[in-house]
């Protein structure tokens, strides 16, 4: 699976900056989501009504369909961890302090697969259009599920992750003591991934692998990087996440340590700050530095944001 | 009736997040629900009849009462009139 | 290849397990009544499991909390379809589960609190993301590896259903747990509320008068296993998984279109992949939710692919009401009992067909023909259309 374009909006200037990898600092707690101007991206009439997970994902997604020059992509796949948050809260707001009758709207955004089905409608797209919602986890499944699309003849998909803040995350984190060092984000990842490599392939995507429940992290990486016949030596940069509840943490970095000292080892949370499907940053993060670096040919990408799931994605250079 | 005509206006424009519009950009006689006009859809349909009961006690229970009550501006100021006399 | 159904298990409004929704089928009784568990006003017409979340823990054994209605349906149904099934080595065993809700039966109660500041229980968000479902079930079950949810709205049951046929297809698994889960919600029944589709008397599907739905709940899974794994388990084939395939309307947030395209792309692309054509079909299980929009649509698209000779075809809400997330994996179950036992459902409050287009569903529980062959459509907001084919098993 080739990647043939990518976009994010995010706290960092990720969007329409290419090279954005090189210059972006970690992440200050002051930071805010960087909004570009979504008026370029989405007919007024849409845009009206549009949360900020949607605004941030029919934006980042037409960006792909630009880049690549595509009007028509063969499926659309999202994955969210927490989905439509702001449209959530508000209905439930609603219904428990309107005597009358309900505003219908931020019901009928609340729907995860609000977000695609918001992207198919932007462009007018008739395909495949689906949204997995599986923790931390969901934009590895989504991706999974673009690379089986690809394999039945699809071609062309946009598959990206989106989770959106509200407040009410960080009052929930407060209370079920889960505090985390690096702030609460939000954030929208796309990519267009195709078959074939062509001029406008960034990188390959050569595996992806998903662990729920894990039991040992370590022999799920090491069985993962076997099936991909790579040495650990052969890894020029790992980009993690290590999940945020302090308390337990640490595995991921124990493990890491034991890398070949010659690869670059990052904790991607650290740039992007925590949403549930974060793991699609550092997907962008990677075909970013892969074009700035060419000495970086294989990239690993553990995600273990939670501790119960572990996604291993592997990026390749297309000169690898 | 003027107005309840701008108060109609203004209400539709918070309830329905017309953002880029004023007052004065909607005419009295414009197409609500047409893309000629202000370019409302089923979904606004909704709101209005929610709009409706909030800011003037009316129940619109057929929505279809709604469509012709929400053709333009002129239309919903009369049939508030009407139904509050 | 066709994929192989071998365990099926469903908990609805009209029965607690397969043999319990099996009898209210054929004898035409419906699980629809007023309220009698969710916490919520007003004399609506719902089709709720017939137990408490208490009862429920009792009756699965549930040891942790919290845990969402939601997961207590989707266990019950897993695990009879699951059955007696051991975990392998050799078979690479996944589960894929559909919701909408999630854990928002818990939420609510949460939210409420938390707003009137009345000592909410924090704990209960745990169980709040749709993942969460999932892994509870399949934690109870010793499933790990795959496990994944998919949230496409009321088509979601059916598009985990499709997504496993597809992993098992490609060798990605050998077999799967396929299904969704919904608990009725407050949320879902002031948000259908909000849309003035909720009727407040029988919802009647494809009938001229209809007016809208009316909510259920439930769960239902499959099990599906590739022949390998049929080799290794032992377990009977009950029907197999030929076709499916999902569409996007692409015409509004949540109206379907009138002209019905997506749902036509969706059925004639399902029966495409399963190798059938139109006329092989035997029976339809329609989505038929009973709203003014739904119906017509799907009549259309019904009517674009089958023309006038259509085959039996019924809606099956009227016994469970609107399960969202789960009717999909619902009306799968119901499927493959109408191929086991050659029966096609009623459909139940019909007396009158819609103008426009004159359809006439099944109104009779019959027994006296061949069903070789079933359509199952589920369609959902924001124009999301699947279908999928099941077959008798041949080989």
């Amino acid at each position: 699976m080739y990647i043939t374009a990518a976009s994010t909006i995010s706290h960092q200037p990720t969007f329409k900056n290419a090279g954005f990898s090189k210059s972006i600092e970690p992440l200050q707690n002051n930071s805010e989501l960087i909004i570009p101007n979504f008026k370029e991206y989405i007919d007024a009439g849409l845009l009206r009504r549009m949360s900020k997970i949607l605004r941030m994902s029919v934006t980042a997604a037409k960006d792909c369909l630009k880049q690549a020059a595509i009007d028509q992509p063969g499926a659309i796949i999202v994955g969210t961890g927490l989905g439509c948050l702001q449209d959530t809260e508000k209905f439930l707001n609603n219904f428990l302090t309107i005597e009358g009758l309900l505003p219908p709207t931020s019901f009928i955004q609340s729907t995860h697969n609000t977000i695609a089905g918001q992207i198919s409608l932007s462009i007018g797209n008739h395909g495949y259009n689906m949204t997995h919602t599986q923790n931390t986890l969901s934009f590895e499944y989504a991706l999974i599920d673009a690379g089986l699309l690809l394999g039945e003849g699809n071609d062309n998909i946009i598959v990206g992750a989106a989770d959106e803040y509200i407040e009410l995350l960080s009052i929930i984190g407060e209370h079920l003591h889960v505090k985390s060092e690096v702030n609460l984000t939000s954030g929208a990842s796309f990519f267009l991934v195709s078959k074939e490599q062509s001029v406008k392939s960034l990188a390959r995507i050569k595996d992806i692998e998903t662990v729920g429940l894990v039991e040992d992290i370590e022999e799920s990486i090491e069985n993962f990087l076997t099936n991909n016949t790579l040495q650990k030596s052969e890894i020029d940069m790992v980009l993690y996440s290590d999940f945020y509840d302090i308390k337990d943490s640490g595995q991921v970095a124990d493990f890491i340590q034991r890398f070949d000292v010659s690869s670059e080892v990052l904790n991607y949370t650290n740039l992007i700050g925590v949403y549930p499907s974060n793991s699609a940053f550092a997907i962008h993060y990677a075909v970013d530095r892969i074009q700035d670096n060419n000495k970086i040919k294989t990239v690993l990408i553990i995600n273990r944001l939670n501790k119960i799931n572990l996604g291993l994605t592997l990026i390749e250079s297309l000169e690898a | 009736m003027d107005t309840l005509k701008e108060d109609l206006k203004k209400h539709i424009i918070e309830e329905l997040n017309l953002e880029d519009l004023q007052v004065s950009d909607i005419d009295d006689d414009a197409l609500l629900f047409s893309t000629e006009g202000i370019g409302l859809d089923s979904i606004d349909a909704l709101e209005l009849i929610v709009l409706m009961e909030k800011y003037y006690g009316i129940q619109v229970t057929n929505p279809d009462e709604g469509k012709v009550a929400f053709l333009s501006i002129n239309t919903m100021a009369d049939y508030i009139e009407k139904r509050k006399a | 290849m066709a994929v192989r159904i071998t365990g099926i298990g469903i908990i609805s409004a009209i029965g607690l397990n397969v043999a319990e929704n099996l009898f209210s089928l054929e004898n035409g009784k419906s699980g629809i009544g007023r309220i009698q568990y969710l916490d919520q006003e007003g004399a609506y017409l719902v089709g709720e499991v017939k137990c408490s979340n208490e009862e429920l823990i009792n009756r699965l054994h549930v040891k942790s909390r919290p845990v969402s209605r939601t997961s207590l349906l989707g266990l019950a149904a897993a695990r009879e379809a699951w059955g007696g099934n051991k975990l392998s080595a050799k078979l690479r065993t996944g589960i894929i589960s559909a919701t909408s809700v999630g854990g928002m039966d818990q939420t609510e109660h949460f939210y409420r609190n938390y707003l009137g500041h009345t000592n909410p229980d924090f704990q209960v968000l745990k169980c709040h993301d749709s993942g969460n479902t999932t892994e509870r079930i399949a934690a109870e079950l010793g499933i790990s590896g795959y496990i994944n949810t998919l949230s496409t709205a009321c088509s979601s049951g059916a598009n985990a259903i499709m997504l496993g046929a597809r992993l098992i297809e490609q060798g990605k698994l050998d077999r799967v747990l396929v299904g969704g889960t919904d608990a009725l919600t407050q949320f879902t029944l002031n948000g259908f509320r909000s849309l003035m589709i909720y009727d407040d008397q029988w919802c009647r599907p494809f009938d001229e008068s209809r007016s809208g739905l009316n909510l259920g709940e439930g769960a239902a899974f499959l099990l599906l296993e590739n022949d390998k794994s049929v080799e290794l388990s032992g377990n009977e084939t009950l029907a197999c998984l030929s076709g499916w395939a999902n569409a996007a309307d692409a015409y509004h947030q949540t109206a379907s279109s009138p002209d019905g395209r997506g749902a036509t792309l969706a059925i004639q692309n399902a029966i495409e992949v399963s190798g059938l054509s139109a006329l092989d079909i035997s029976y339809i299980n329609a989505h038929g939710t009973g709203t003014k929009n739904n119906d017509l649509s799907e009549s259309v698209a019904l009517l674009n692919v089958f023309g006038d000779n259509y085959p039996d075809f019924s809606s099956t809400k009227p016994f469970t009401g609107h399960t969202l997330a789960a009717a999909g994996a619902i009306e799968a179950v119901f499927s493959v009992l109408a191929i086991q036992n050659n029966f096609i459902f009623p459909n139940l409050n019909y007396s009158q067909a819609i103008l426009e287009t004159g359809l006439v569903p099944s109104t009779e529980f019959q027994t006296d023909q061949p069903v070789t062959s079933v359509l199952s459509n589920s369609f959902g907001f924001g124009g999301n259309n699947s279908s999928l084919v099941f077959t008798v098993n041949i080989s």
